[in-house]
């Protein structure tokens, strides 16, 4: 099998004693880096490419160090989130929902180790489709003009009403708020400026990242600080060190459907690990959600999540490789990498140069591996952090955020702007307006705009075009009947209201 | 007593402005040529449902929150002032130095001792200067204490 | 930052002035955009090819600030640090069409251009199974029904693959006042037009071979014209655009500029700094390999090119409507 024989020599390549030393140093450099809010992968790669060059690695050394850290923040991104309920990177926003409750109960070994393992379920399915079916996968993906994506994005604006238990009205609204924000900036098809006030430092708009430490990381230490000082040291604490099997085991199915959900959306270019995590969040939460926990700590709404999210970032691997397109802003860094490495991903690269792509299958394998090795361990670490005092770990994480952002746009106006942020975060949490959506929003506005833009370009202003094809029509369809069963899942939900808000008191009075 | 439901519909109303701004102001940008939808076609879309949602939060309010807690509102104003206040100090008085200064007036407010605060504004100052500018080699202000 | 910068400006004046040559210390190179965009590669690779062959100073520093096609980088060396000896600034044929529509904060005398490094070059192609033949079988089409053919390529309209398009179509004889109605559709990159051609959303693209050359090597696309002086070595099969009687060229030149205020010496200093640049092997091995043809313009010559493509491309942009 031609496969297998390919595989072999990627990792007979990629498995020697200093490789694995290189793997597990980007795997650890990479969760830290990933785990820290305001630092990504953009940071990482921007720190380890001038390494990997001075250090005169051999490309295939190179590419295992940088996939590692790669990998490796994806997996991170999800630390804080569970411990801080501040997201390390946007596509982590979602494991805020039921991660940190799940903290909260006692439960943070158990998060952590459910996520962990979430995460090497998601890379790997994802590793493993990208092997099997990267042209397949591409011919498919190239159907998705600007009309389709459209559909997407209409279908995930319109799912959002159901992620959180609050007023769904006023979770729209957030998604309008968020929509508005990513407005701001230089128009990608006029270049015309709007709501920019004329300043040049709002041109570019809001960098999604800057968003996402405002809303969530000053605006938690706000609500920190409303906290009397005994009642923020009993705000977590934990029941056991380690997770127990049976924790883990039920949340599998959920893993598994999460993967699939989470490795097309990664297909698509433009869509990405937010919405792949997005996505994996509301369908498991839609087909298993029957009595109302998630959002309150359930396993499976840590699992859908995290198998999504990793399973987009391999997912997005496949345009990335086989189209030289990237999907997302970290495919985007790792385009950067492997070019500066003089490898050219495109539509030659798996004839001419097989040795790259099976080498760079083999690092993901053995990056996914090596996480799961490490953070599993790490889950105790992780837990210890919680022994730090707030006086301490709060300034770090603000500290980090700054000095993280600072030093990607040298501009002090994007920290005053992370500051504001935090205000309005703090005050659409006081009115019970969910955060998520907001910075959906923002990340996925100028991609909704443009393709919609785009898709009237084509057709010379028909709207017809929108519904043109089978695909966007069944994307619509899709999001009808999700629609419908939801008005009708919350009928019968507002019938037996009384029976649950009764226990919902208890759970939530901890 | 029936619960005061100002709250929201404050809130809506200043929604209920936004969206009538950003529906006005995206009518000034000019449509460019060959530009079917043109730069004000999205924002009005946005802004036609966000207008809507905000009548909903006028109409149907939820009950108001608590706002703040007497005195944690004073460490909240502290905070922001430190917060608002070090992007501005950190090109004039350097990285270490803002740095230094800032985090030890939030470990002060988080309710550390004054030793315990300085030695983490110090270590955090110092350390993350270290390894940004040092071993990262990506440059941040020093400011006129060490440049 | 100002302020360590202005010291050391006014340091390296103080100290410096007596030296033989102009020596950068700390050399920073501003790209205008995010990593991994052709802004950024120039910065990177300079760098890199500038620390290997010891022609600086210690090493390069890489600074991303992103913003409005270049003009937040822009706005900030003109007002912060124009006379910093020590900076320069990748820009590109992009940056020069920004600067003629009157969309930085300042014109080509704000800054000092120092050279060209090399150039990407504007090629039109349409999906392998498409109809037209040449360019000339594409351009009719447009002339005939200047809506019927729907065009995509990595810039907003008005920009520079949108210009070379109408260009094309103004030489081939489609009349100034249905320039506006052929349809045009901007994506975030070359690669992302080409796809979207391949799935038969658009008819054709137009943008820099660099980034897309693979397509047109694996056969997923048929190039159809080049629009350089000459035929490209890499791409010998491809006809030029004049050689089809569409008298009209379109390059991406990379290059840098400084800050307007900086002294002749340190103009000078670079601009011999990024001659020996070119001449090196690892230049010219890093630009093939990226899609660039390797042209050296610099000094007195480049800002005199600079001016004449900016008024030209102000003309161009005028003469089809994208500005009043």
């Amino acid at each position: 099998m031609d496969i297998l024989g390919y595989l072999l020599i990627g990792f007979s390549e990629a498995l020697t004693p200093q490789n694995l030393a290189l793997a597990l140093i980007g795997c650890f450099v990479g969760t830290i880096v990933g785990a820290l809010p305001g630092l990504g992968p953009v940071n990482g790669v921007a720190v380890l490419i001038p390494l990997a060059f001075s250090m005169d690695l051999p490309p295939g050394s190179a590419l295992i160090l940088l996939t590692c850290v790669y990998y490796g923040c994806m997996y991170g991104g999800r630390i804080s989130s569970i411990m801080l309920n501040i997201p390390g990177d946007e596509p982590a926003m979602m494991t805020c929902l039921d991660g940190y409750p799940m903290a909260k109960n006692g439960k943070a070994p158990e998060a952590l180790a459910i996520s962990g393992i979430a995460s090497f379920v998601g890379a790997f399915i994802a590793t493993i489709g990208l092997m099997l079916f990267a042209p397949l996968l591409v011919r498919f993906a190239i159907h998705f003009g600007p009309a389709e994506y459209f559909a997407l994005f209409v279908m995930a604006f319109a799912t959002i009403g159901g992620i959180t238990g609050a007023n769904p009205a006023k979770t729209l609204i957030a998604a309008t708020i968020g929509l508005a924000l990513g407005a701001v900036g230089i128009d990608p098809q006029s270049g015309v400026p709007r709501f920019t006030f004329g300043s040049f430092h709002l041109f570019d708009g809001f960098h999604p990242i800057v968003a996402l430490v405002g809303l969530f990381a000053i605006s938690e230490v706000l609500i920190m600080l409303e906290m009397k000082a005994h009642e923020r040291s009993q705000a977590i604490k934990v029941n056991r060190a380690f997770a127990r099997w049976s924790d883990i085991k039920p949340t599998f199915p959920a893993m598994l459907r999460s993967s699939g959900v989470g490795f097309v959306a990664g297909v698509l270019p433009g869509a990405g690990a937010s919405l792949g995590s997005f996505l994996a969040y509301t369908m498991e939460k839609r087909y298993s959600d029957k009595k109302g926990t998630f959002g309150k700590g359930d396993p499976r709404g840590v699992a859908a999540p995290e198998a999504g999210n990793n399973s987009a970032a391999g997912g997005a691997l496949v345009p990335m490789l086989a189209l030289g397109v990237p999907g997302s802003g970290t495919t985007a860094v790792l385009l950067a990498l492997l070019i500066s490495l003089n490898i050219q991903p495109g539509p030659l690269l798996f004839q001419n140069q097989p040795d790259i792509v099976w080498g760079l299958i083999a690092s993901l394998f053995i990056a996914n591996v090596v996480l799961l090795v490490l953070n599993l361990p790490l889950v105790g670490l992780f837990t210890r952090m919680l022994a730090i005092p707030l006086w301490a770990l709060m300034p770090l994480v603000v500290m980090v955020s700054f000095v993280g952002i600072y030093s990607i746009s040298n501009s002090s106006f994007d920290l005053l702007v992370m500051v504001s942020f935090g205000v309005v975060g703090f005050v659409l949490r006081k009115l019970d307006i969910s955060l998520v959506p907001v910075v959906l929003g923002l990340l996925l506005c100028r991609e909704m705009e443009s393709a919609l833009r785009r898709a009237l370009s084509i057709s010379g202003g028909d709207p017809w075009i929108l519904v043109g094809s089978g695909i966007s029509i069944g994307l619509y369809v899709a999001t009808a009947l999700f629609l419908v069963t939801a008005i009708v899942l919350s009928m019968r939900k507002r019938r037996a209201a009384k029976v649950s808000r009764e226990v919902e008191d208890e759970y939530v009075g901890d | 007593m029936a619960q005061a439901r100002w709250s929201d519909r404050i809130a809506g109303v200043i929604f209920l402005a936004l969206a009538i701004w950003l529906y006005v102001e995206a009518g000034s940008y000019a449509v460019r040529f060959g530009d079917p939808a043109g730069p004000s076609f999205f924002p009005r879309l946005v802004a036609v449902p966000m207008g809507l949602l905000a009548l909903v939060l006028i109409l149907r309010p939820d009950a108001d929150p608590t706002w703040f807690r007497w005195p944690q509102i004073l460490s909240q104003a502290a905070m922001l002032a430190v917060l608002f206040g070090y992007p501005l100090a950190i090109e004039p008085l350097g990285f270490p130095l803002s740095t230094l200064i800032a985090s030890a007036l939030l470990a002060k407010i988080l309710g550390a001792t004054w030793l315990q605060a300085l030695a983490l504004g110090a270590g955090l100052g110092f350390g993350l200067f270290f390894l940004f500018d040092a071993v990262f080699g990506l440059p941040l202000p020093t400011g006129p204490l060490l440049g | 930052m100002i302020a360590k910068r202005l010291a050391q400006a006014a340091l390296v004046v103080l100290v410096a002035t007596p030296a033989v040559a102009f020596e950068p210390q700390n050399a920073e190179c501003i790209a205008p955009a995010n990593p991994g965009g052709g802004w950024d590669f120039t910065c990177r690779t300079v760098g890199r090819i500038l620390d290997e062959l010891d022609l600086v100073d210690g090493s390069v520093q890489v600074t991303n600030m992103t913003g409005a096609v270049g003009a937040v980088a822009f706005a900030n060396v003109a007002s912060k640090r124009a006379d910093d000896p020590n900076l320069i600034v990748a820009t590109s044929t992009v940056g020069i069409t920004q600067i003629a529509q009157g969309r930085y904060p300042g014109d080509v005398d704000t800054m000092r251009w120092l050279g060209m490094l090399g150039a990407d070059v504007g090629t039109l192609m349409v999906g392998k199974d498409a109809e037209y033949a040449d360019a000339n079988a594409l351009l009719e089409a447009v002339k005939a029904d200047p809506s019927s053919v729907v065009v995509g390529g990595s810039s907003a309209i008005g920009g520079w693959d949108h210009l070379r398009f109408l260009m094309l179509a103004q030489e081939a004889g489609v009349p100034a006042d249905q320039l506006g109605d052929i349809r045009w559709v901007e994506f975030s990159g070359g690669g992302d037009a080409v796809t979207q051609m391949m799935g038969g959303h658009i008819d054709a693209v137009l943008t820099d071979i660099g980034e897309i050359g693979g397509f047109i090597e694996s056969g997923d696309v048929k190039a159809l014209a080049v629009m350089s002086d000459e035929r490209l070595p890499a791409y010998p099969d491809i006809a030029t655009a004049t050689e089809q009687g569409i008298p009209a060229t379109g390059y991406n030149w990379r290059g840098f500029y400084m800050g307007g205020d900086t002294s002749d010496e340190a103009y000078d200093g670079w601009v011999e700094i990024l001659s020996d640049l070119y001449e090196s092997e690892a230049w010219q091995e890093a630009a093939v390999s990226s899609g660039l043809t390797p042209i050296w313009r610099g000094g007195a010559e480049f800002e005199e090119f600079v001016r004449e493509s900016e008024a030209r491309t102000r003309d161009i942009s005028k003469a089809i409507g994208v500005i009043d």
